[in-house]
């Protein structure tokens, strides 16, 4: 069960919020199921948020963001250490 | 006002307001609107009062003389800024401490970069504190400012200033003690004229009260000021020189104006309620969540573990979960919103031995409840509790 839970992400990191804004238009405008999240400290010590894409869609969002010319630092395949919800669990939620 | 959130971020900005905050901005909007200082009609004069009252409220609050002598700008940043880029010349020695927020340290490293001045960082111990005498062993002969950032905003550790102060001037007297009070006032009690300040630069929205988009700099009579904008001043129109005397040289442009009739309730506020009550206020809640927290073997609090010797800013770590994952958690299971990172201050990160991976920031302010923090203790224990379940396995 945990297993399935820790799965891999895709993750945009970015030097910018505002950047990172701009990459969530570009995406959600061709269509792409993207949200923006907490930058993850562990791959990048960069802006505070990021955007999360379905991992197998990498190739696509770099070329879209690449030719929205939205700056980004860099598109990474994340799995988180810890499971999604983990407090909500921990707190009975 | 919603009731889904738990908002620990005060550090970033205060919230909420005092509900006469927004009534205030409201009311010069609908009632006022117009710009001081250029026209001379009833609602200038109107506008200008409001503005005028503003720098008297700071005077009352900082113990400061002349209300000429601050001038208004959008943030601290901007002020600070000013300071280095108008007053700084080439040859000029800075000294400042190690626990600097970014806009200090950047502006100062650009002009030590630029060869512009010669910069000395006095290292503060793994808890944020700096030793006076380290500063007053630094100050030269070209020693032209001290600047130091009285509260931390990754721990909230107080600086002695008055004592720093006091050391540099007796071996410099000419010395300018710049202090950085984006995290103190409105917190704890500043005295400018007990504490030695000469140039005291401070923001609108955080323990001020008042809304994004205002900050300024109060400027000792002792230094002549250039302008760093030239433009309208609404004074010595004739001229096409921009003006040379506070606060004109520093306030060319229109003024944030409803942002400071918004100040000017935040500061009417403290000066009702009292810093001395908030500052008591949130020590209390501050001592409340470092007692819940500390002794968890997987929880390590930075910064004086004592209330009494810092802002309400604290910054943690669970040993074994990224700080971001922290905050996520935090967010998602409690609706408890902090900062993770490394919150503008790479130097106080490496200070207290959390570069490059950051920390959990928890700022709390005069709304902030026990009942809130009590909710943070828990969550906080939850996550130490997995994590030390996951260290063991």
């Amino acid at each position: 069960m945990e297993q399935q839970q820790k799965q891999q992400i895709g993750v945009v990191t970015f030097f910018s919020s505002q950047h990172a804004m701009s990459a969530e238009e570009a995406l959600k405008a061709k269509g792409y199921q993207v949200s923006l999240m907490p930058g993850p400290k562990d791959i990048s010590p960069n802006c505070g948020v990021a955007l999360q894409f379905e991992p197998e869609k990498k190739a696509e969002v770099e070329t879209i963001l690449k030719e929205a010319d939205v700056l980004f630092e860099a598109v990474h395949l994340y799995t988180p250490v810890q499971e999604k919800s983990l407090l909500k669990r921990l707190l009975g939620k | 006002m919603r009731d889904d959130v738990i908002y620990f971020d005060n550090g970033a900005t205060s919230w909420p307001k005092p509900p006469e905050m927004g009534e205030a901005m409201m009311h010069f909007l609908t009632e006022v609107g117009a710009s001081p200082g250029r026209s001379g009609h009833t609602l200038a004069v109107e506008a200008g009062h409001i503005v005028y009252s503003c720098r008297e409220n700071l005077c009352k609050l900082f113990n400061l003389k002349h209300p000429q002598q601050i001038a208004f700008t959008k943030n601290i940043t901007e002020a600070l800024n000013i300071v280095f880029f108008t007053i700084l010349e080439k040859g000029d020695h800075v000294i400042t401490t190690s626990m600097e927020h970014n806009s200090v340290m950047r502006p100062l490293r650009y002009l030590e970069s630029q060869g512009v001045i010669e910069l000395t960082v006095v290292q503060a111990n793994p808890e944020g504190v700096c030793a006076v005498e380290d500063f007053a062993a630094a100050v030269k002969p070209n020693t032209r400012m001290v600047v130091v950032n009285h509260s931390s905003n990754v721990t909230g550790t107080l600086q002695d200033i008055q004592a720093i102060s006091k050391a540099c001037k007796a071996k410099k007297e000419d010395v300018l003690f710049v202090v950085d009070t984006a995290q103190s006032a409105g917190a704890y009690p500043l005295d400018a004229e007990k504490m030695g300040i000469d140039i005291l630069c401070f923001t609108g929205h955080k323990s001020l009260l008042g809304p994004t988009g205002t900050g300024g700099v109060y400027l000792t009579p002792a230094v002549t000021p250039r302008p760093f904008m030239h433009g309208g001043s609404g004074s010595k129109s004739d001229m096409e020189v921009h003006p040379l005397f506070m606060p004109d040289v520093w306030e060319a442009g229109t003024i944030n104006i409803v942002g400071l009739a918004g100040l000017n309730a935040g500061l009417e506020y403290l000066l009702k309620t009292g810093v001395a009550n908030i500052r008591a206020h949130e020590i209390a809640v501050t001592q409340r969540f470092i007692d819940g927290i500390k002794d968890h073997p997987m929880v390590k609090v930075y910064g004086p573990l004592d209330a009494n010797q810092k802002t309400p800013v604290t910054s943690i770590n669970i040993e074994g979960i990224v700080c971001s994952t922290v905050g996520t958690e935090l967010n998602d299971a409690c609706g408890i919103m902090v900062r993770t990172g490394l919150h503008c201050a790479p130097g106080a990160h490496r200070t207290i031995g959390t570069f490059p991976v950051g920390s959990v920031r928890f700022s709390f302010g005069g709304y902030t409840t026990p009942e809130e923090v009590d909710v943070g203790i828990k969550a906080i224990r939850a996550l130490a509790d997995y994590a030390a379940e996951q260290k063991e396995a």
